[in-house]
């Protein structure tokens, strides 16, 4: 077997880890499974695409950044998509989730994710139609690095952001006082208000790290293959796959589930062959809830 | 003015044949609180057993064993069934949310194995000559759209008054009862699941009858009908209805599928070849939006069960006596 | 002298409109003061303190704080407004450790005052530093309800209110739960609770009201009211020893 596959599922994994921190903090702290989660991946990078766009027209051609496909208008754009994707996010809670989620049934906010991630997907369909696009056509050449690997730099670029990114969130999460009310949260909501945590702001905190992280995972995925408007829509049941098999609330265990998951696509599509990728997903988490349904790092609830 | 009478018939029909679908979610949502993204995929494993059952043989592909199509539609509701249970049985003993995930995980294999697996599903490009009932009379197309018509009514009006039935029968009330309280369903152990296992099958089977008849209906399929837009179709039908109601199933069905088509329509008319596309993207926009508005406003539907209030803290029990009366 | 730091009155409360649980009761706590709050299974009592926390939603009356009115204030900002609210069951955050239980519930001190606090709440609970890094969920029971009241105490609320402090622990922790209450108060702390525990509570208690269906039905000082008569029959449920005053009761339509 090549090891090539490692490289590339390393990558999926990244893009399926970041994508997965956002599902499994909505689903521990505000308590519902985000169908949408897809599309503010896809919104994100569509987002970040404009905004390059704009770059492009305001200063003209910039150069790359050496052996990278891309400059600092890349880079900028991503920032600003995030910022806005975190603010749609909030949005779509303000006039959608906040209201649902205080229904009685838990599961209604599901039901209007799921209406929601429908009109999102479409409403990206309609503005810039289903034809994919990308952020650069130049072809980058891949470096040997040995055991018959080989890796762009582009790829170690977002790796290298992909560690920063989950370690940043880690420490937020485990070391600052937002990240205390966070786990609170998620623990015990009821206690949290007692102990005098805002749940408002944990609830923005949580949307806006979500919101950030999905546009980063939608731009690598738009960087590394295409931009579509159901590219967030397709990561969805590996992202929610990844969740389970770390154990939802869990930020490791969502990055060590989308690593495993993206390490088995890319095993599965040397093996079997790219078109039955989506299986692996289905497979892994079957085997989760039957075996273990916790997840690696989860806990029972009470 | 038989133009329109034909036309009448093949809407009708294929509004019926969504009724179906909507009546099989609404025992599973309706009735019983659980949660199925993946109805589409349901519906696809429905129409792809009674193709494989009742098409003549093809050396391209495995199948087309040429039986009688009743015995293609009980094979479809017997694969579906199943399909469900074991969705069901691995799911149910958690959270709503993990059902939700894992429908959604069915309808895309579902999906992939329609894609790929051409052996038995020919692929993308799906079965053709599936017989259809009264194949014979569709050299005259309004007799035949209009026995078409009553074939699928009648499985409607059957599966409808089954339905009835059942949701007051003490089977129903117990479902009902338990799905006031999702802790106690779960608490309750293995018999409440069973139950609700139960339930999940039937309308699994449901839905996947609805798919027999309709790709017996059409004469061909393809995964192309059996994309999330389906599911997403069928559970605004339902929530528009009013879910718990099997008469709203239906006439819901009816009434979105009349604005879906007429609006299809209309843009047809409106735009450009070039332009349907994205004119139907503002199509499913416009629905989904429609769809969160009702469960912000009426989260049981416009003809549904009175909303119960949004409390504080405690929930008030709707006890198993109210679904009696 | 006596500086009225809670004030409750004609409070009306419940879980669902036009069914409150709470009806119309009035309590007042002074400073540096133990009250006790007693009564039947189902008198309120739960739901009357949940209410002046901010966690049952009120439909009438005024709850006054040090004399501001704190009313209906959402529940995250009683701390804030010197209300610190016990639990009686999960009254921890189970995966979170000792510290961080402890850290968490500091939002509101300011940042550089945070360690010495924490530092000043393992001087009075020693158990609790032995065990900073061990989960919240591992701690014994009386231990968790340490834990708790720390995790209260130490935004300095004027006024620190507990729900069944020792439900569930056995005898040799509940006799340390109502020591560390007296300490409590010696420090300065006024203490409202609810309890099961009569007996144990009045031995600490100043005053204690009796509730009976969401109104309060007799208030006294805590070592007389145990042997009140009207107190068995509110509270214990028990027939009166005397007979005249079991003739008063009824006629006098109590209960």
């Amino acid at each position: 077997m090549n090891l090539q596959f490692v490289v590339d599922g390393l990558l999926t994994g990244s893009m399926i880890g970041l994508g997965a921190i956002g599902v499994t903090l909505t689903y521990s702290i505000l308590r519902f499974s985000n169908f949408a989660h897809g599309d503010f991946m896809a919104w994100g990078t569509y987002a970040t695409l404009a905004v390059v766009g704009a770059i492009a027209a305001m200063f003209g051609k910039v150069a790359p950044i050496a052996p990278l496909s891309f400059g600092w208008p890349l880079i900028v754009a991503l920032i600003v998509g995030a910022a806005f994707t975190a603010l749609l996010a909030l949005l779509l809670d303000k006039v959608l989730f906040s209201r649902l989620r205080k229904q009685e049934q838990a599961i209604i906010a599901v039901m209007g994710s799921f209406g929601a991630s429908m009109a999102l997907r479409s409403l990206l369909e309609f503005i810039f139609t289903s034809r994919p696009t990308y952020f650069s056509r130049a072809i980058q050449i891949a470096m040997p690095v040995g055991f018959g690997i080989r890796i762009t730099p582009d790829q170690i670029a977002l790796l290298i952001l992909t560690a920063a990114l989950v370690l940043g969130v880690h420490l937020l999460t485990t070391r600052t006082q937002t990240g205390r009310s966070m786990q609170a949260m998620s623990q015990n909501p009821a206690l949290a208000r007692i102990a005098g945590i805002d749940v408002a702001s944990v609830v923005r905190v949580t949307w806006v790290i979500g919101a950030a992280l999905a546009c980063v995972a939608g731009v690598m995925i738009g960087v590394l293959v295409q931009i579509r408007p159901l590219m967030g829509f397709d990561m969805l049941l590996p992202m929610f796959a990844a969740a389970i098999l770390g154990g939802i609330g869990s930020i490791p265990g969502a990055v060590l589930g989308g690593l495993i998951i993206g390490l088995a696509e890319a095993g599965a599509v040397q093996l079997i062959g790219a078109e039955w990728r989506a299986a692996v997903s289905f497979i892994i988490l079957m085997a989760v809830l039957i075996v273990r349904p916790i997840g690696l790092f989860g806990v029972r609830e009470r | 003015m038989i133009d329109l009478v034909g036309y009448g018939a093949f809407f009708l029909t294929t509004a019926l044949i969504f009724s179906l679908i909507t009546l099989g979610l609404n025992l599973q949502w309706g009735l019983t609180g659980l949660f199925n993204v993946g109805l589409a995929g349901f519906v696809a494993i429905g129409a792809y057993t009674s193709a494989l059952l009742t098409t003549p043989d093809d050396p391209a592909r495995l199948g087309g064993l040429g039986l009688p199509i009743v015995i293609g539609w009980l094979g479809a509701m017997f694969v579906g069934g199943v399909a469900a249970a074991l969705t069901g049985i691995a799911t149910l003993r958690l959270r709503s949310d993990y059902l939700a995930i894992t429908t959604f995980g069915v309808a895309v294999v579902v999906q992939l194995v329609a894609l790929n697996a051409q052996k038995l599903t020919g692929g993308p490009f799906g079965i053709g000559f599936i017989p259809r009932p009264f194949g014979g009379l569709a050299e005259t197309p309004l007799l035949f759209n209009l026995s078409n018509l009553a074939i699928v009514s009648a499985v409607t009006l059957a599966a409808f008054l089954a339905l009835e039935r059942l949701t007051r029968s003490p089977w129903g009330r117990v479902l009902k009862a338990l799905r006031e309280d999702e802790r106690a369903a779960i608490s309750l152990g293995k018999s409440a699941r069973f139950y609700r296992v139960q339930a999940f099958a039937v309308g699994g089977a449901i839905m996947a009858l609805a798919g027999a008849l309709q790709a017996h209906f059409i004469g061909f399929i393809a995964p192309d009908n059996y994309l999330s837009i389906l599911t997403f179709q069928v559970w605004v039908m339902l929530i528009v209805g009013g879910s718990g109601s099997n008469a709203g199933a239906i006439a819901g069905s009816v009434l979105v599928w009349a604005i879906w088509a007429g609006s299809g329509a209309l843009t047809s008319v409106l735009f450009a070849p070039e332009q349907q596309a994205r004119a139907a993207s503002l199509q499913i926009v416009a629905i989904g939006v429609m769809l969160c508005v009702i469960l912000l406003a009426r989260p049981n539907g416009i003809f549904g069960e009175r909303p119960r209030r949004a409390l504080f803290g405690k929930r008030t029990k709707v006890t198993a006596s109210e679904s009696g009366s | 002298m006596n500086e009225t730091v809670l004030d409750v009155s004609d409070l009306e409360a419940g879980y669902e409109p036009g069914v409150p649980i709470v009806r119309g009761a009035s309590i007042t706590v002074n400073k540096g003061e133990i009250v006790v709050v007693l009564g039947p299974n189902g008198a309120g009592k739960s739901s009357l303190i949940k209410a002046i926390a901010g966690l049952v939603p009120i439909s009438r009356g005024k709850v006054l704080l040090d004399g501001k009115d704190i009313t209906a204030a959402p529940a995250h900002t009683m701390v804030r407004l010197g209300l610190a609210f016990v639990p009686q069951t999960e009254n921890v955050f189970p995966r979170m450790s000792v510290e961080d239980n402890l850290k968490v519930a500091c939002g509101i001190l300011e940042r550089r005052q945070a360690p010495a606090r924490i530092e000043e709440m393992y001087a009075a609970f020693p158990d609790l530093l032995r065990q900073r890094r061990t989960p919240a969920g591992n701690l014994s029971g009386g231990q968790r309800q340490m834990l708790a009241v720390a995790r209260a105490l130490i935004v300095h609320p004027k006024v620190l209110v507990l729900d069944e402090p020792s439900a569930g622990l056995s005898p040799k922790f509940v006799s340390m739960v109502f020591e560390m209450l007296s300490d409590i108060r010696k420090s300065g702390v006024t203490i409202l609770l609810v309890e099961q525990n009569a007996k144990a509570a009045l031995a600490i208690g100043d005053r204690a009201y009796v509730l009976v269906e969401g109104k309060e039905r007799h208030e006294g000082a805590a070592s007389t009211l145990w042997d009140d008569p009207v107190i068995a029959e509110l509270y214990l449920g028990q027939r009166p020893l005397r007979k005249d005053s079991a003739r008063h009761t009824e006629t006098g339509g109590a209960a």
